[in-house]
């Protein structure tokens, strides 16, 4: 199930994606590429929409990163037309107004999800894998990390023999972690998907952060092998990196 | 093409000499005929006088013949009336007596039953000639035999007279209407110019010039109370622009204080060379300065919305101790962490009727603010009861905590956006969780309030009307 890649970083075995962005802003556009190439996708850069149906005729991407805001064509038409194409790929929609109308048109126009400008890396990349999970459902998901063991079934969690005791939110948050493991998960993240919160101005991060402290303390204090890391200034990690 | 008179003044005018002309006109008729039919009025009266002295100078001559002593006549005094025209007749309709001024005409037609008697008859007719003519006759008995004496006039000279009279009206009637026209043109000149003064003064005032106001002549007439309605637009204007002025500026100072310092740490950074670990630390501190950033823009978009009404309030019934058991829940850990227990004090259950969202956000706003003022080891208070106001019942949720405290002078203040008080300067924060909670309360019509009688400490109140009905949970 697993293999060894020559630089000795274990990944599951999975065939390489593509992903189009389609981005006008420059700067936007390269940081993600680059990012994405990190995360061994293979990543074209379309700088604007006639560009990017003209690279979807050439050659379909698993996924699509595609901006509205777009000189031209703007994103919703190129999303319409892709769709007449009988383009059937998940399509991510970047947007820089966060309004109930905006999602609704992106919807309608047919994507499957949309990102508000300014967005974290780590969520445009968790959301690329979820677009491109869909898509082999033969994934098998399991939540083992190093000695970390996660039983969904029984809501309990294990580091070897040793049970932790965790509440219930400590538990999802350790799943949802768990889940993304290996990727930066952002607050913005966890607010959103752990504690299911809609509001974007609740100050919901030093609970977070408060929350994390505690999850440490139960899940990393008592072992040498630390798994819960901090990125400062991004999110948190859930990695063992003693392999 | 527009034939509409530009100007008000000009129409004002138009309108108030076509109101005039018709007032006139209706005038002159109503004054020809009320003269005319006093002329009438007063030809019969001559005319019954002047059948009394032609009565008594009747007499028959020995033939039986009937005769008029002439040399008695006397014209009548009247200088409408000119040539008396006359005729007697016998009941039977025998004609006894014609003057010569009849010419042998016939003064009217046959005689008609009862003409004469007991009164005297009146009408107005045409002779052969043409003439019109007022008659009178009268039963009148001559040397004991009954006769019937006719006498009329030409109303010729009356006719004349009443021509000059209607000249004369009609003459002044443009004179009239031209001299009211003038007038009522510099009346609404006059009347109008301080509106167009008021109008250049207007015109001066711009948004950098808020503060200028119309001056204001009368106080209590209509051009007065305009500009004082127009003032009060100004003032609201000027507080409105102000805010925004404010708003703008504090934004952008909030704004730049994370930029000051994502530019420092990249300047001082790229200065000289780092190890890895050292640029990890560069761009991690860059990047908490971005989530600040962000944050702070959310809130502000968020209150943007929320000010132009484009977040709509989706009211819902729920049950309010849940939502707080909800909050406490959420909030908790970070009382624990901070050595702070929530004593949360369950008033009576019920639902209430209202944007749960919305009382939720204000809710942790508030909650939030408590836990984070509050020394290690205290306490924070929830409780909630129903009051009323004005005869309103309300529910009051009360967050008490014993921090710092508001000051009286801040009370107000502390729910404006970026408000920082001296005491809580320090702390993390944009200052935007009260303003947004205050305008989340107050979109659900609720109040939020610090209480003003609070000594040590601070209580929030959070007043929620239960005009829509409160359901006690059992």
């Amino acid at each position: 199930m697993q293999t060894f890649f020559d630089d000795g970083r274990m990944a599951q075995a999975m065939p390489v994606r593509h992903v189009l962005i389609v981005e006008d802003e420059r700067k936007i556009a390269d940081a993600v590429a680059a990012g994405l190439r990190d995360e061994q996708y293979e990543v074209a850069v379309a700088r604007s929409g006639e560009e990017g149906l003209a690279r979807i005729a050439q050659h379909v991407p698993d996924v699509i990163v595609l901006d509205i805001m777009l000189p031209g064509q703007d994103g919703l038409q190129v999303l319409r037309t892709a769709r007449k194409m009988a383009v059937r790929i998940p399509v991510l929609l970047l947007t820089s107004m966060d309004s109930i109308e905006d999602r609704v048109a992106g919807l309608d126009a047919g994507a499957d999800d949309y990102l508000v400008k300014p967005f974290a890396f780590a969520e445009l990349s968790a959301r690329i894998r979820a677009l491109s999970r869909r898509r082999v459902p033969e994934e098998v998901v399991v939540l083992e990390l190093g000695d970390l063991r996660l039983d969904d079934a029984k809501n309990e969690a294990y580091r070897g023999k040793m049970r932790l005791d965790l509440t219930q939110r400590e538990f999802q948050l350790l799943e949802y972690l768990m889940q993304n493991r290996d990727h930066v998960v952002s607050r913005e993240m966890l607010a959103r998907d752990v504690w299911k919160e809609t509001s974007r101005y609740t100050p919901l991060d030093n609970v977070i952060d408060v929350q994390i402290a505690r999850l440490r303390r139960k899940v990393d204090d008592p072992f040498p092998r630390k798994l819960l890391h901090t990125v400062r200034g991004v999110g948190f990690i859930l990695k063992d990196e003693s392999q | 093409m527009n034939m509409r008179p530009e100007s008000v003044r000009i129409r004002l005018t138009f309108w108030y000499v076509g109101v005039l002309a018709g007032v006139l006109v209706v005038y002159i008729a109503a004054a020809y005929s009320f003269q005319d039919w006093q002329l009438k009025r007063q030809i019969y009266h001559d005319e019954v006088q002047d059948m009394e002295t032609v009565e008594g100078l009747l007499y028959f001559d020995g033939a039986g013949q009937l005769h008029l002593h002439e040399e008695y006549h006397s014209r009548p005094q009247s200088r409408l009336l000119v040539d008396r025209l006359m005729e007697v007749h016998r009941p039977s309709g025998e004609l006894l007596y014609r003057n010569d001024r009849l010419n042998g005409m016939a003064l009217d037609s046959a005689i008609q039953p009862g003409e004469g008697y007991p009164s005297y008859n009146e009408r107005i007719f045409q002779l052969e000639n043409g003439e019109r003519v007022l008659m009178i006759s009268h039963l009148h008995p001559v040397d004991g035999q009954p006769l019937l004496i006719r006498i009329g006039y030409d109303l010729g000279p009356a006719k004349s007279r009443m021509m000059q009279f209607l000249l004369v009206l009609l003459l002044a009637l443009p004179v009239a209407l031209v001299v009211a026209g003038f007038a009522g043109y510099r009346i609404a000149q006059k009347a109008l110019a301080p509106l167009g003064k008021m109008a250049s003064q207007a015109e001066q005032i711009t948004a950098n010039r808020l503060h200028d106001r119309l001056p204001i002549d009368n106080e209590v007439d209509e051009l007065g109370q305009m500009a004082r309605v127009f003032n009060g637009l100004l003032v609201r204007l000027e507080q409105s622009f102000t805010q925004l002025q404010r708003f703008t500026s504090d934004a952008a100072h909030e704004l730049r204080t994370p930029l000051a310092s994502m530019r420092s740490v990249g300047e001082v950074g790229l200065q000289q060379a780092h190890t890895e670990e050292g640029y990890r630390e560069i761009i991690s501190s860059m990047l908490e300065e971005t989530a600040s950033l962000t944050q702070l823009i959310d809130g502000l978009l968020m209150m943007a919305k929320a000010e132009s009404g484009q977040i709509s309030v989706r009211a819902t019934e729920f049950e309010i101790d849940d939502l707080i058991d909800e909050v406490v829940g959420l909030l908790g850990v970070i009382a624990e962490e901070r050595g702070v227990s929530i004593r949360w004090d369950r008033g009576r259950r019920g639902t209430l009727h209202a944007d749960r969202a919305l009382v939720r956000l204000a809710l942790v706003n508030v909650l939030h603010n408590a836990i984070k003022f509050s020394p290690q080891g205290a306490e924070v208070t929830i409780t909630s009861e129903i009051l009323k106001k004005e005869g309103q019942p309300f529910l009051r949720i009360l967050v008490r905590d014993v921090g710092p405290g508001v000051r009286d002078t801040e009370k107000a203040l502390v729910f404006s956006r970026f408000y920082r008080s001296e005491a809580t300067r320090a702390q993390e924060g944009a200052g935007l969780g009260l303003s947004i909670a205050k305008w989340a309360i107050e979109a659900n019509g609720g109040e939020i309030l610090f209480d003003p009688h609070r000594l040590n400490g601070a209580t929030c109140f959070i007043d929620l009307p239960l005009g829509y009905g409160w359901r006690t949970v059992v």
